[in-house]
């Protein structure tokens, strides 16, 4: 059942509601130096596709398009349990609310699962240029193997900071359903949610500048 | 006559200038220095001033004293940025210069790689770290890299491009000072960096047209030649300490050789090349057969240096290149 | 906030039998290794630099013991370029990027604003320790078996050409990377949230401003750097070739990604050196300052606008003419707000009542040292120009004249200054004033010389040089060894001052702010009583100091 909520003041702040902004103005700047570190690969993948537009057409054609159209789908519906994770947080429901980040992060597995069978796919299908025992068999001009390479670093970063907030979820999950955790720490479940939020906000980023743009 | 360009490198403050588009980066410069020292001299000077003045304790006059003035902060940041401006107009104007050929330049090739650089002339000479041109020539240089970034930096001309792999670069001048000039790579490249050094020489007309002509033919070409000469043997039977009984080599280009079947030959690029790749084609007259033929042993470029070096072999003495 | 005569509930009452200073309230080593507070994590960062400033000074001493002779006879080319690898690598990602912000920084920003600690202080701690490892482990592999590619890590060299352990330092420096980042996000939440009651934006002093706009470059240039090298580490551990032409990528990609942070983070070198001039120049002309919201301003301007210039450094390497105009003319931009302080202060300085002690002497010196790199960067941004100096000691000069002309003079100057807030002590004001002026000389002799060498042609990073460079070389190497003694004095007697010095009181230079508030050195959480603010910065009477 529902108890009091709250958080525990730390000493360097006057009152809860200062050291409330605080944490959040905290995370949100940590994610807008995320935000930046994709953006290198993000304009370096735009570039790619300004100077040499038909390699870059050509592999994109071989990106596992509806792999990563289902992805977007599984992690938008694991942000929305999230939110409901943050609701429930604030009604102080504890138990429900763990429920919820388990979701949230079995939605996450789910991704990394299909993306680990895109990668087999992707083996296969012989387009992976940085393994020097497979010979890479798509088109055959260097921009095109770029863009095949940076395909993998961006989608190989996503997916561990993935790892990362799956983690995260389960650990918060856990610690979250012990005795009085609401009352003490419940803004962390809030920052925890950001978090989340911010690596689905990246993949709406990578999907359409990696397989959308370049069909 | 290349020893009248003999490089001197005087210790002075100030570097040569090879052309006239150096004459004006200098004068940018030392304008700049010019503002540089009115924007010093009267900030140390005020502050000495206010140090005696208005040290503390001392009686002066103290009153009105401000501590907000839009007109003096508008004036002290437009003002000094539109003088500043100056340069950048007058800078880009010489650098849009820089950047646009004419097109009537003569083209030479640079090639840089760990750790020299090597020019080609057109269909002419190929230098190694050293690059003779033409005064009053506009002369545009086209740079390419082998491996790493390097840059082809010319004091002198106050003007340096990098050699980026991957893609041709150029940079062009028109030097109208006689005279040798060092040459730098200025970009970090490894180890060497520091000895990809050379010389440009800049000559009159008449004094290119004569080193095209001769040293300049193959003037490396040649040295390279030599290193095969000795590589592949042929000093052994051709050269002074041969123990077999071999053509001497001297002096031979431009000669009429006598053949075993009684005709003659001049010996020309062709026969040197020939004699090489099918000695037993044209045998020299009272000489066995015995040259062993190099084809499929050497490459066309390695006997495109022979035959360099065999022709800078004059009278008996070898001309140094 | 009424009863402000009772004393904070959550504030510890102090032990009776011995001082609640933040020194000396709890002296352990657990107690200073696992301490969250901002005050003790200064002095942390404090220690960590000095080292790391000694052996980037000993690597340069190295480079200028070398360069007295033409031939290299004295190192190998090799060991020569391990040397200025390390000298730069050190001096820029583990002295001078941390050096004000991570030391002064840590120490003064939660004081000028009236707070008890940071918003996260023990993120603070964290970012100590990522420093610490990252730094010591990058030093390490510097020092056993070298990287010979220059700090600037220039593709495709360092990605297939070069031997060496770049693998290994590029990841040490990505992750002292981190170590900026939480210092940066820690900095801007405390100056958005915890200011005291009061203290509103314009009532804050200005070196907060400044460490505000460097915390923001941080946050948003740091994690390009992240990225370029992180592409470095698979371009040369997987052959991905992003560098690569021959596999379709672009060496000048890395230096678009580089520049884009190292640019950048020039500024996070100097905006804190510029924050404490402000702070000086009030103290030692006992003035307000001149042109507050001008200065203020012109900090978030140097940020922003510094953005925009990164191809300043790629003008010569084939980027299209009007690229190349448009970094051109946003480099003599970004030298406007520069221009502004300098004038404010120098109007802050009239009609003051001056102190010529030693924070003073810095200051004056940083002053004039600034214009001349400041101007010589303008000369370097002037396209043209730059074809010649591109590359050569012309440029090494102007950025030793910013780097060590400004931001070490400022560094200097602001511990002398606050030295007696931190550590309770006076230190000896002689030896301060002489050391200050010997730094002066010796500076501008290794300097000065370097803008002759380079526009006379002599390119950079050169082992071995042609002989008639050699006189201004001795000139410059001699003039390095000035610098050193200069460098070694304040060493020596603000060591001595910790045990000898005389005590100092609350507020020994009669300054104004709140630092000078409270005790010298402050208690634990910095206050007695958490000020209220109702006064504006540097609000100084016309009467001349108490002495």
């Amino acid at each position: 059942m529902s108890s009091t909520v709250g958080i525990e003041l730390e000493e360097q702040y006057h009152d809860v509601e200062q050291q409330r902004e605080a944490a959040k103005l905290g995370m949100w700047t940590f994610l807008l130096t995320e935000l930046l570190l994709f953006s290198g690969l993000f304009v370096t993948a735009l570039v790619l596709r300004v100077m040499h537009p038909d390699s870059v057409t050509a592999v994109a054609l071989h990106l596992k398009f509806w792999i990563g159209a289902t992805n977007t789908a599984i992690l938008i519906v694991s942000s929305f349990i999230m939110s409901v994770a943050i609701e429930l947080s604030r009604l102080g429901r504890q138990r429900p609310m763990a429920w919820c980040m388990l979701g949230t992060a079995a939605f996450g597995v789910l991704f990394l699962m299909l993306k680990g069978y895109e990668y087999y796919r992707d083996y296969v299908e012989h387009m992976t240029p940085f393994l020097s025992f497979r010979r890479y068999e798509l088109v055959g001009d260097p921009a095109s193997r770029l863009f095949t390479n940076l395909y993998f670093i961006t989608t190989g970063l996503h997916a561990v900071h993935l790892i990362i907030g799956i983690t995260l979820m389960l650990v918060m999950a856990w610690l979250a359903s012990r005795e009085g955790f609401l009352q003490k720490h419940q803004n962390r479940i809030e920052i925890t949610g950001l978090y989340w939020h911010f690596i689905d906000l990246i993949w709406m980023i990578v999907f359409p500048t990696l397989y959308l743009l370049n069909r | 006559m290349i020893q009248r360009y003999l490089p001197h490198y005087p210790s002075q403050l100030w570097p040569w200038a090879a052309s006239s588009m150096a004459v004006e980066i200098d004068r940018i410069f030392v304008m700049w220095c010019i503002v540089l020292m009115f924007l010093v001299v009267p900030v140390f000077v005020f502050m000495t001033y206010c140090a005696v003045k208005y040290r503390a304790g001392r009686p002066a006059d103290r009153s009105q004293r401000e501590s907000r003035n839009m007109t003096i902060e508008m004036s002290w940041m437009i003002a000094p940025f539109l003088i500043s401006l100056v340069f950048f107009f007058w800078a880009g104007d010489i650098y849009l210069r820089q950047q646009n050929p004419p097109p009537n330049a003569m083209v030479i090739t640079a090639l840089g790689r760990q750790w020299m650089w090597k020019f080609q002339h057109p269909d002419g000479p190929s230098e190694i770290n050293d690059l003779h041109v033409p005064a009053g020539r506009p002369v545009r240089i086209d740079i390419r890299s082998q491996d790493v970034v390097h840059s082809l930096y010319i004091p002198a001309l106050r003007q340096q491009e990098e050699a980026v792999p991957g893609r041709t670069t150029s940079m062009w001048f028109k030097a109208d000072t006689p005279g040798a000039y060092r040459l730098f790579c200025s970009e970090f490249c490894g180890a060497d960096h520091a000895l990809m050094a050379g010389t440009l020489y800049v000559l009159s007309p008449a004094d290119y047209q004569k080193w095209l002509k001769t040293a300049g033919g193959g003037q490396s070409i040649a040295s390279t030649g030599k290193r095969l000469f000795e590589a592949y043997g042929c000093s052994g039977c051709h050269g002074p300490s041969g123990t077999v009984r071999a053509p001497d080599l001297a002096g031979l280009y431009g000669r009429v050789v006598p053949l075993q079947d009684g005709s003659t030959v001049v010996a020309n690029d062709a026969y040197i090349h020939d004699s090489i790749m099918q000695p037993k084609r044209q045998i020299a007259a009272g000489y066995k057969p015995i040259m062993p033929s190099f084809a499929g042993a050497m490459s066309e470029s390695d006997v495109t240096a022979l035959v360099a070096y065999i022709k800078s072999l004059r009278h008996g003495r070898e001309q140094s290149p | 906030m009424s009863d402000a005569a009772l004393r904070d509930p959550r504030i510890p009452a102090p032990v009776i039998d011995r001082p609640e200073d933040y020194l000396h309230v709890e002296q352990t080593l657990s107690s200073w290794f696992f301490t969250t507070d901002h005050k003790r994590i200064g002095i942390l960062y404090l220690v960590s630099i000095t080292g790391f400033f000694v052996i980037g000074a000993i690597a340069a001493g190295i480079v200028r013991l070398a360069l007295v002779v033409p031939d290299g006879s004295i190192l190998s080319n090799e060991v020569y370029n391990r040397m200025f690898t390390l000298h730069g690598v050190i001096m820029v990602w583990f002295f001078l990027v941390p050096s004000i912000p991570n030391t002064l920084g840590n120490f003064l920003l939660p004081l000028m604003i009236g707070a008890k600690d940071l918003a996260f202080p023990k993120i603070n701690l964290l970012s100590w320790y990522v420093f610490v490892t990252a730094s010591l482990f990058t030093l390490f592999v510097l020092l056993w078996g070298g990287v010979d590619t220059g700090w600037t890590f220039y593709t495709p060299l360092s990605t297939q050409y070069a031997n060496g352990y770049v693998i290994a330092a590029v990841l040490g420096i990505i992750v002292v990377g981190y170590s900026s980042i939480l210092t940066g996000l820690n900095f801007i939440v405390t100056v958005h949230k915890m200011r005291a009651p009061g203290m509103t934006w314009f009532r804050m002093p200005l070196f907060v401003w400044s460490l505000y706009a460097t915390s923001l470059i941080l946050v948003l240039a740091t994690p390009v750097l992240t990225i370029a090298l992180v592409l470095v580490f698979v371009d040369r551990a997987f052959g991905l070739g992003v560098f690569n032409p021959e596999q379709g990528g672009d060496p000048v990609l890395f230096q678009h990604l580089f520049w884009f942070y190292s640019h950048p983070v020039v500024y996070v070198m100097v905006l804190p050196g510029m924050g404490v001039m402000s702070e000086l120049v009030t103290a030692y002309a006992y003035k307000k300052i001149f042109g507050y919201k001008f200065i203020a301003f012109s900090s978030l301007a140097i940020a922003v606008i510094g953005f925009f210039v990164w191809g300043h450094h790629m003008f010569y390497n084939g980027i299209t003419q009007y690229s190349a105009l448009t970094f051109s003319l946003m480099s003599f931009i970004v030298a406007v707000p520069s221009a502004i302080k300098v004038y404010n202060w120098a109007a802050t300085i009239h009609k003051g009542q001056i102190r010529l002690d030693t924070p003073m002497l810095y200051a004056m010196g940083w002053i004039g040292l600034f214009v001349i790199g400041g101007v010589t960067g303008l000369m370097l941004a002037s396209t043209a120009l730059d074809g010649h100096v591109h590359d050569t000691y012309f440029v090494v000069a102007h950025f030793h004249y910013i780097m060590v002309g400004a931001t070490v003079v400022a560094f200097l100057g602001g511990i002398h200054y606050w030295w007696p807030k931190m550590t309770g002590r006076l230190y000896s004001e002689p030896w301060g004033r002489v050391s200050a002026l010997l730094m002066f000389i010796g500076f501008n002799m290794t300097f000065f010389p370097q803008y002759i060498l380079g526009y006379m042609g002599m390119p950079r990073r050169y082992a071995v040089y042609p002989e008639s460079y050699q006189v201004l070389n001795v000139l410059s190497s001699a003039g390095a060894t000035i610098l050193a003694a200069a460098y070694l004095f304040p060493m020596i007697y603000l060591v001595w001052s910790l045990w000898y010095g005389e005590k100092a009181g609350d507020n020994p230079w009669h300054a104004k702010g709140l630092e000078w508030t409270t005790t010298s050195p402050p208690p634990k959480h910095n206050f007695r009583k958490m000020p209220i603010v109702d006064f504006d910065p540097y609000d100084y009477s016309n009467e001349p100091p108490e002495e």
